[in-house]
């Protein structure tokens, strides 16, 4: 396989932070040199543990991810049945779990650990990056912020599913989707905890805003709530349910939230670039593919 | 044979009229229930409606008026058989037997219906036309009945009593009266917006008094037409609903709290400086509760609604939120239905087997190759 410019430098950046010796530097370019010009080939000839193959996701970020999607699950069971009081099932929702005294402290409670989860979660990434940066191993590429490329890859995969283009794009660590969801929890989460707080606190805020915009801003956080709540509650629902457990290659789920881990095919399908930097950093990974390869007889024309 | 149709009757009229209670449990000396202990006493009215003259002396016994005899306040009867009443009873009447214990003259509720009459409910028992629509006394203040566990003061208390007062049953209706009011015997939150809403949820009749109020000149409130709905929808209404008795009701805010059960007759619009909701005392009224109250927490609105004419920045606000939340569900569904589509085109499958799951064989060049 002939790597793209993009693919190059990430293999290139991978080799100098991993400090590669002369052999394994030869290794890994004649592993690279052997990839089927199509990686579509690729990933659908190797094999994977459904449980994971390639280590992703750290213990934190799993158990921020535990706290996260428990206690978002739970404030919205705690939480709907308040806003829409005049449904059929509201009333009988919430004697079910106690009765407005008991959802509010259980409510409340909830908010409490997922603005913990969402410290955490800061710490984690923050002290990640300091560490990389001090090691000098950081990668902006690796990252979940948005860059351009994101637009590019959008434009190619909507592309590829209609049937316009042979190759999904080349992504890296976190393609765009997950990207989206990212900054859409994030966005979300902020709008919750302010609006929340203007809920127990109206006093606090009605005090340091300007009386012009003091009723304005009550007002749109007690729209936001409960709009910003349900629409999370269906874009997890429709959406981050269907990534990870409906769209097929993911059915009936993926692993990654429990183990940490990806599986190959899909790391190489949607994760490229990250794919290369595992070809780099295991050599396990080389023999796999160069005895696949030879196998399958799946390379590709550059190893000619 | 005279004898003969005399003793039917005397059989029969029971029959027809249902049975009366047996024992008359209070003082009837002036024979009333000698008709209106009969359960079918009644009458259809010209506008077709059944009224009931049935009294039940067991339970009339029970009530706050069981020592009031009935034409202390039905003063207009004045022979037997009575004719047909016209206007019944107006509770401003006074009592011919009771006596204020304060002040030793005939007991009234005029006072309080005085009151009554100055605040924006007030009305004449005979009003006709939109002041008909106002509540009455009897419209919010039923007959109340004394419950079973207040029958039963304790043994201690009432012995104590009686060593002057002779009358045990007296010293126990007294401990009830006393004993009620000591304990702050008021309707639960849920029971007053049911009461108020009762009217100020009744599109028919608040559309009424807005257009007579046109008519006329005058100003209603701006939530006049949607004060039970907008309430509803609040902060305080959903908690309210839910049961909870520290959020605020109606009367909490409408009535001031520094003599409750007078102010709650007293009721006036808003506009009106003396109204705890008026802007010079919104502050203190929020201050009840909102211990952090100011002018900047007095401008909120306390139970807004999307309304356009009652507020034009939530009403485009909740619209484009609602633009807004539909696009990203249609977009991100759309996109997840393009992706499943594309992918299973390319050979992706659900089924995950032998290790992968592009084991299907797809019309693309490049196909998973059998070991």
């Amino acid at each position: 396989m002939k790597l793209s410019q993009q693919a190059r430098d990430v293999l290139d950046t991978a080799k100098r932070h991993n400090r590669v010796t002369p052999e394994e530097d030869r290794d890994i370019e004649e592993i690279v040199a052997l990839l089927p010009d199509d990686h579509a080939m690729l990933y659908k000839n190797v094999d994977s543990n459904p449980i994971g193959d390639f280590y992703r996701y750290s213990i934190h970020i799993r158990i921020q991810h535990m706290l996260i999607f428990s206690t978002f699950l739970l404030l919205a069971f705690t939480g709907l049945p308040i806003h829409y009081n005049t449904a059929f099932w509201a009333l009988p929702f919430n004697n079910l779990l106690g009765g407005l005294d008991v959802t509010r402290v259980i409510h409340r409670t909830l908010a409490v650990t997922m603005i913990f989860a969402m410290i955490y979660h800061f710490l984690t990434i923050g002290l990640g990056t300091l560490f990389k940066v001090r090691a000098k191993v950081f990668e902006f590429g690796r990252t979940v912020l948005p860059s351009m490329k994101d637009a590019r890859d959008i434009k190619q995969d909507m592309l590829f599913f209609a049937g316009k283009c042979d190759a999904r794009p080349e992504m890296d660590k976190f393609m765009y989707k997950q990207k989206i969801h990212y900054f859409a929890a994030g966005f979300g989460n902020t709008v919750m905890v302010v609006s929340g707080s203007s809920f127990l606190f109206p006093d606090f805020w009605a005090s340091v805003l300007p009386i012009q915009m003091a009723s304005h801003f009550q007002e749109m956080m007690r729209l936001s709530h409960p709009h910003e709540a349900l629409l999370a509650l269906l874009v997890v629902a429709f959406w981050h349910w269907y990534n990870v457990h409906l769209a097929p290659g993911r059915f009936p789920m993926q692993w990654t939230f429990l183990t940490g881990k990806i599986t190959r095919e899909h790391q190489i399908e949607e994760h490229f670039l990250e794919y290369l930097r595992c070809i780099v950093t295991m050599p396990e990974e080389r023999s796999y593919l160069r005895k696949l390869i030879e196998d399958k007889k799946i390379w590709g024309a550059s190893s000619q | 044979m005279g004898m003969l149709i005399r003793w039917c009757v005397a059989c029969i009229l029971p029959l027809l009229l249902g049975f009366a209670g047996t024992a008359l449990a209070f003082e009837d000396d002036e024979a009333c229930l000698m008709c209106h202990k009969y359960p079918k006493m009644g009458r259809v009215t010209e506008e077709g409606v059944q009224k009931s003259y049935y009294v039940i002396p067991e339970v009339f016994s029970k009530t706050v008026h069981r020592n009031v005899p009935c034409r202390d306040c039905h003063t207009y009867i004045t022979e037997l058989p009575h004719k047909p009443v016209k206007e019944g009873v107006t509770c401003n009447a006074e009592c011919h037997s009771i006596k204020n214990p304060a002040t030793g003259k005939p007991f009234t509720h005029k006072p309080i219906y005085d009151e009554y009459k100055k605040s924006v409910h007030g009305r004449e028992k005979t009003a006709a036309g939109n002041d008909a629509d106002k509540p009455y006394c009897i419209d919010c203040h039923t007959n109340p009945l004394y419950n079973a566990t207040e029958e039963a003061p304790p043994k201690k208390i009432v012995d104590r009593c009686v060593v002057c007062h002779e009358d045990r049953k007296f010293a126990e209706k007294w401990y009830n009266h006393t004993s009620r009011r000591i304990r702050e015997v008021k309707r639960s939150p849920q029971e007053i917006v049911a009461l108020c809403t009762r009217c100020h949820s009744d599109k028919q009749m608040l559309e009424r008094h807005q257009r007579t109020a046109k008519e006329e000149g005058r100003t209603l409130g701006r939530k006049f037409l949607i004060a039970g709905e907008s309430y509803d929808e609040s902060f305080h209404g959903k908690v309210v609903k839910y049961g909870n008795t520290k959020a605020a009701n109606c009367l909490d805010c409408h009535a001031n709290t520094v003599n409750y059960y007078l102010s709650v007759h007293q009721l006036i619009p808003s506009r009106d400086p003396l109204s705890p909701v008026s802007p010079q005392n919104r502050v203190q009224t929020c201050k009840q509760c909102h211990l952090m109250a100011d002018q900047n927490y007095a401008a909120l609105d306390p139970h807004p609604s999307s309304k356009k004419e009652d507020n034009l920045f939530k009403h485009y606000a909740d619209m484009i939120y609602g633009i807004v939340g539909d696009s990203v569900l249609a977009l991100l569904v759309g996109m997840a239905w393009f992706e499943t589509w594309g992918r299973w085109r390319d050979g992706a499958s659900w089924r995950f087997r032998n290790g992968s799951s592009w084991w299907r064989r797809t019309r693309r060049k490049s196909n998973r190759i059998s070991p």
